[in-house]
């Protein structure tokens, strides 16, 4: 009986719907942008099937394109760098709580993911606009008669992708912190250490495993972001998700879309890659 | 000792400080909407309802509003039957399989916008048209399904299945075994997943944008094309409404199964 119940006739049949739509319209796609990516651009046709390196080409002769790219990776290291930053206190904070105060704080965390990023993106607009509340305050206070330019530039579109990433480097450092067992750092306090003593050799250390998974995740998720650079930047903050829609709807080029696409996720990788090493020579470098 | 207490206070400042900066997006879109002026200045300039009354007579808005909610009721149902059912299948008969279950979460792991892209692209190659409701709909089968499909799996990972042998042996049917035991037993990951599949597809932006067209424009679509080009604090009560349906969401899924559920099922 048991042996039935768990014998080889599979019931593969539960798995097929879900198995072929990410085959079929997941997989397939991204294999066709790459193939489409070495098209050349069509006249009448989006594409025609004419084989042609000349997309690749083109795209890494423009300096431009190097230029948003660079702008591009940059936000996104700083993205990284502002939520590590913010993120670890309220992590260490998340994790020391009580059960009772954690569910509120929890709540308070994920709220923020569960409203639309085109809404959080018009909530930073009514602050941060010229005529915006932290700017009609600033002017009612005498602080800066002109106004702090604060949106449709790089700050702004870095505000808001510090804001939507946040929580995610959060729950990726506190299950990190929430291994550590307090005692370590109690321990090490009664031994003599101090607080920040306790933290950098002992708490830190630890905790590494989740900088490292949370600073790769936002990474991804920052360099790809689309919707933030464009209400915050307003156009003027141009990277290169932007640059690939642009080049795919407005201009109708969609092979060279497909290149820029392709560049970014390779930049991307180089970035994660080189990532990885410096994280292993850290992790190296701890153990004794 | 002194020092020691004045260190924590400041440190529990700075997490104030920080919760703030989180909720004060949010609020202040449910500022915008009551305000009187175009713009929320200092001093305010006193309550209105204008927006709201803007929001309801504008068709462009109040049409793509019951779209985005029809679109969203129709992915949940479809992820949540066919998310639901891969779990089952990896859980109980493929638990080694990586690359299988690496596969069914992939669409999470890329960014949406790319998606997106490639989609368009497929779609016009195999001749479904850049931008169709069925088109639009499988983006965001595709994007929801993990969701899913990683709440489920996570609460099957802890499921006794002698508890469905047990029923099994006393003579029910695998049709009532999995009714009236397995289901109760993981209806908190399900429900989780539908939620979580929900909201994912109503407030989904860059699947919708290069998909959706004229007669399937989603409500994030609608308020970033009025967004773009000015600032209309129209779209500050859209995003209230917006907010206050992800909230009875959430809400009722806390009636019926606990937010735990919620936060455990998603974190896996």
């Amino acid at each position: 009986m048991l042996m039935r119940a768990r014998g080889s006739r599979r019931p593969w049949f539960l798995v097929v719907p879900a198995l072929a739509l990410v085959v079929v319209f997941f997989v397939l796609p991204y294999a066709n942008l790459l193939v489409m990516s070495f098209f050349m651009p069509g006249k009448a046709e989006p594409y025609d099937a004419i084989p042609t390196l000349g997309n690749y080409t083109s795209a890494l002769g423009d300096s431009f394109q190097w230029w948003i790219l660079w702008r591009t990776l940059k936000l996104g290291f700083l993205t990284t760098l502002f939520t590590l930053v913010l993120g670890y206190p309220l992590a260490y904070n998340l994790a020391r709580a009580g059960s009772k105060v954690k569910g509120m704080l929890l709540v308070l965390l994920l709220s923020p993911l569960l409203v639309g990023v085109v809404i959080r993106s018009f909530g930073w607009m009514v602050l941060l606009a010229d005529n915006g509340l932290i700017n009609s305050l600033v002017k009612h206070w005498g602080l800066a008669p002109h106004g702090l330019k604060l949106m449709y530039n790089e700050f702004g579109v870095l505000v808001g992708t510090v804001h939507i990433y946040l929580p995610f480097m959060v729950l990726s450092l506190s299950g990190a912190l929430q291994n550590i067992p307090p005692d370590l750092e109690l321990a090490s306090r009664s031994l003599g250490a101090s607080f920040i003593q306790a933290f950098w050799r002992i708490v830190f250390p630890l905790s590494l495993p989740g900088v490292f998974a949370g600073c790769l995740l936002v990474f991804v998720l920052a360099v790809s972001s689309y919707v933030i650079p464009v209400l915050l930047g307003g156009f003027q903050v141009i990277t290169t998700p932007l640059l690939v829609v642009q080049t795919a709807v407005d201009v109708h080029n969609w092979p060279g879309a497909a290149a820029q696409a392709v560049i970014l996720f390779a930049a991307s990788l180089a970035c994660i890659g080189l990532y990885f090493k410096l994280m292993n020579r850290a992790m190296r470098g701890l153990s004794p | 000792m002194r020092h020691r207490r004045l260190a924590r206070a400041a440190f529990l400042a700075l997490i104030a400080l920080l919760y703030v900066f989180l909720i004060a997006p949010i609020v202040i879109v449910v500022v915008a909407s009551l305000n009187a002026g175009r713009f929320l200045v200092f001093p305010p300039e006193g309550l209105s309802l204008q927006w709201y009354v803007k929001f309801m007579n504008s068709g462009p808005f109040v049409r793509s509003f019951f779209f985005s909610l029809r679109l969203a009721a129709l992915t949940t149902v479809i992820t949540t039957v066919i998310g639901t059912a891969a779990a089952l299948y990896v859980v109980r008969h493929a638990r080694r399989n990586n690359a299988l279950r690496m596969l069914l979460v992939a669409p999470l792991q890329l960014p949406g916008i790319m998606t997106s892209l490639a989609l368009l692209i497929f779609y016009y190659a195999i001749g479904l048209g850049g931008t169709s409701y069925l088109g639009l709909l499988i983006g965001h089968v595709v994007v929801c399904m993990p969701y899913v499909f990683l709440t489920v799996a996570a609460v099957l990972y802890n499921f006794d299945r002698s508890l469905e042998e047990a029923a099994r042996s006393l003579g029910a049917g695998s049709v009532t075994a999995f009714r009236r035991i397995t289901l109760p037993i993981i209806k908190g990951g399900v429900i989780a997943g539908a939620v979580f599949s929900f909201i994912t597809s109503f407030d989904q932006f860059p699947i919708s944008l290069l998909l959706s067209g004229v007669g399937t424009t989603t409500l994030p679509i609608q308020v970033f094309d009025y967004l773009r080009f000015s600032f209309d604090p129209t779209a500050a009560a859209v995003g209230t409404v917006n907010i206050l349906i992800t909230l009875g969401v959430v809400i009722m899924t806390e009636r019926l199964v606990g937010l735990e559920s919620l936060y455990v099922g998603g974190r896996q």
